[in-house]
């Protein structure tokens, strides 16, 4: 009887442990194949965007325009007869080490493409992470030469580069007769990259002249430091390559210092807030931008679905987050997979897929052929087309 | 160079209003209070509930406006400050200094975070700008705003110099700051000075908030982070402790970073003012006005 009863104990702890193993292992093999070959259940897009800090109103616009396409895409059936597309979004707070983390957990979820990237330096270190889980990434907004300087061929930008944003700038510098600049960025990988190439492409062609290249730290308030540098050179135009936060504020000191010259700035700093932000100063400002949803002629349509499904005006980069769905969408129908190799081959092959930008291309370093960089300027306190274009 | 020593003063009298926090309250229980910058922070987004609740200002009144709510916000970020210690602090008296400052950088999470989550993440601009008159001083470009807020921050400083000097509960702060035990044996409640300090230097951190919020039209809720620091940095090079030193030390901060971004540009700044801090407490670890053995507050 006491034998007996140690057996079915041992026994049961046995049963218990098999199971358990069991249980490990087939979570183990099911993770690891929803991402490569399960032949019916959702297909999932990972998107690593700024949900909280400074950013997280990007991101919000990122997230909706991305849900648009996905439910879009959905309602038309999905892909690869029938799978409909889920999509996972994780926050970036345009912090690496929490863009890490999110990478890791959208990889570990079994994505088969990643669909998000604001911040380029938050993006960069993510990289890695996608190679090796060879899960293609469709950045939309991310834009830094140095996420595609290391030639991974995993990587494809859909946003354009600080390069032709830059070629964009100097356009425009030349034909509405700026001929001294100040370059001022604040640091990051993403700002730097403009300002940087900017002054290259400026040296390059020699008809502007660069009177100060400067950094300010982001997060302060008091720019007092920078605004002097600025008047003591006194540029007819002051490009700032930051975010809108510390843009708000140099343009606002920038005026009460007396400034009299123009002020442009990078996409980084389009946002609503800009405005607000800086006040009486904000009228005029330039900015070099990819099309909003509100520039794009024809786009009435667009914006009245995304309003119906999330009760909010979309933008800044809700196109292109619509785009990088659609795109990764097409690619996983034209590879008739969702392995990650053949997705890769697919989005190399796209040629003259419409996107809001115009028509899809990828350069052999995985940009886009033309950036569609416009230039908007702030009248009554919005961003609109600027009358006169590079 | 009129310019630069101004601008230096302009943001120097931030930096003194808050630094004035962080040395009374190291001068009396030797706490270095992290979460100091957050309320300055906390100051700021009092100030914009309040400003928004009270709806359109017509701008004429704005600057009466603006002292009303600037005193109320600075009530309740020293009531906040007093909650803070009482919460935070004072059941660690006795706990290793260590675990006092870790329990400080965990209230400052919890400030940032806390208010991220009640007024959302998104940087707000402030309802009212302080928009004024412009005119050259010897060759500066001075504004009636910032002639104001100045004037504000110096009358406040001189009521603290007073009120430490010359008033009871000052004589009692210092004596605190002398020999706390000492004082408990006086008959003087320490815990009722103490909790005093913390209302004093956040309602000094409180007001600083609204007037930076008033001035530069932006506040987030990191905006306490790096003045925090700076503030910080201002109260050592004047001698952490006293108070004169706190004032002087947020002055001399100021000049060192107009001046360090004049020589060596914008993205040196941070690294000159550093580099001085660095020097400072090789040479002189006890700041300006610190002694080794002395009265402090």
């Amino acid at each position: 009887m006491k034998t007996g009863t140690r057996k079915t104990v041992l026994l049961v702890i046995g049963a218990a442990m098999v199971l358990t193993t069991a249980g490990c292992g087939g979570g183990l093999l099911s993770s690891g194949a929803s991402g490569a070959a399960t032949p019916s259940g959702p297909v999932k897009l990972g998107m690593v965007v700024p949900i909280s800090g400074s950013s997280a109103p990007t991101g919000a616009y990122m997230k909706n325009g991305a849900q648009l396409a996905v439910d879009e895409i959905n309602k038309a059936g999905g892909v690869l007869k029938g799978r409909k597309l889920e999509l996972m979004v994780e926050d970036e707070a345009c912090d690496a080490q929490q863009a890490v983390a999110s990478a890791n957990k959208v990889v570990s979820a079994g994505v088969v493409v990643s669909v998000g990237g604001y911040c380029s330096g938050a993006t960069l270190p993510t990289l890695p992470i996608f190679q090796k889980a060879n899960i293609p990434m469709i950045i939309p907004a991310a834009n830094s030469q140095d996420l595609v300087k290391q030639g991974l061929a995993n990587v494809f930008l859909i946003n354009g580069t600080g390069k032709q944003q830059s070629t964009t700038a100097l356009a425009f510098m030349k034909k509405s007769g700026f001929t001294t600049v100040a370059l001022v960025d604040d640091n990051t990988s993403y700002s730097k990259d403009i300002t940087t190439e900017t002054q290259a492409q400026i040296v390059a062609d020699g008809s502007v002249k660069v009177l100060l290249n400067t950094s300010v730290t982001a997060g302060e308030s008091d720019y007092s430091a920078v605004v002097r540098a600025i008047m003591a050179k006194n540029p007819a135009l002051v490009y700032w390559t930051g975010y809108y936060q510390e843009g708000g504020l140099i343009i606002n000191q920038l005026k009460k210092a007396g400034f009299t010259g123009k002020v442009m700035v990078a996409d980084g700093s389009v946002d609503p807030s800009l405005p607000k932000i800086a006040g009486a100063g904000a009228e005029g400002v330039f900015a070099t931008m990819t099309q909003t949803p509100d520039t794009i002629k024809g786009a009435e349509r667009w914006i009245a679905n995304y309003k119906a499904a999330f009760n909010a005006d979309p933008g800044p980069y809700s196109t292109q987050s619509y785009d990088a769905v659609r795109l990764a969408a097409k690619a996983i129908e034209d590879a008739g997979s969702t392995k990650g190799a053949d997705i890769i081959k697919a989005l190399e092959a796209i040629d003259g897929f419409s996107m809001f930008s115009g028509p899809l291309k990828f350069t052999p370093e995985h940009t886009l052929s033309s950036g569609g960089f416009v230039i908007l300027v702030i009248k009554d306190g919005k961003f609109i087309l600027n009358a006169l274009q590079p | 160079m009129t310019q630069l020593i101004w601008d230096g003063l302009f943001v120097g009298s931030f930096y003194a209003l808050i630094a004035l926090g962080y040395s009374m309250v190291y001068g009396i229980i030797k706490l270095l209070n992290f979460a100091h910058g957050d309320i300055y922070m906390l100051g700021a987004f009092i100030g914009f509930a309040l400003l928004t609740s009270m709806g359109g200002i017509p701008a004429s009144l704005s600057l009466g406006a603006l002292l009303i709510v600037l005193l109320v916000s600075m009530l309740i970020t020293g009531g906040a400050g007093v909650l803070i210690e009482r919460l935070a602090y004072r059941p660690l008296r006795g706990a290793p200094r260590l675990a006092v400052l870790i329990s400080a950088v965990g209230v400052s999470f919890s400030l940032e975070y806390g208010i991220a989550a009640i007024a959302g993440p998104n940087p707000r601009a402030y309802p009212i700008r302080l928009e004024g008159g412009v005119f050259e001083v010897l060759g500066a470009r001075a504004s009636l705003p910032q002639i104001v807020l100045m004037l504000i921050a110096a009358g406040l400083m001189v009521a603290l110099n007073f009120y430490i000097q010359k008033t009871s509960t000052g004589r009692a702060m210092r004596s605190i700051a002398l020999d706390s035990n000492a004082s408990l044996l006086m008959g003087i409640n320490v815990n009722a000075v103490i909790t005093r300090t913390f209302f004093i230097g956040s309602a000094l951190a409180g007001a600083a908030g609204v007037m930076a919020g008033a001035y530069y039209g932006k506040i987030d809720f990191l905006m306490g982070f790096i003045i925090g620091l700076k503030a910080f940095t201002a109260a050592v090079i004047g001698g952490i402790g006293n108070i004169k030193g706190a004032m002087l030390g947020g002055l001399v901060l100021g000049f060192v970073e107009a001046f360090g971004s004049q020589w060596f540009g914008g993205q040196w700044r941070d690294v000159f003012s550093f580099a001085v801090l660095i020097l400072f407490l090789t040479l002189r670890p006890t700041g300006i006005l610190g002694e080794r053995v002395t009265e402090r507050m």
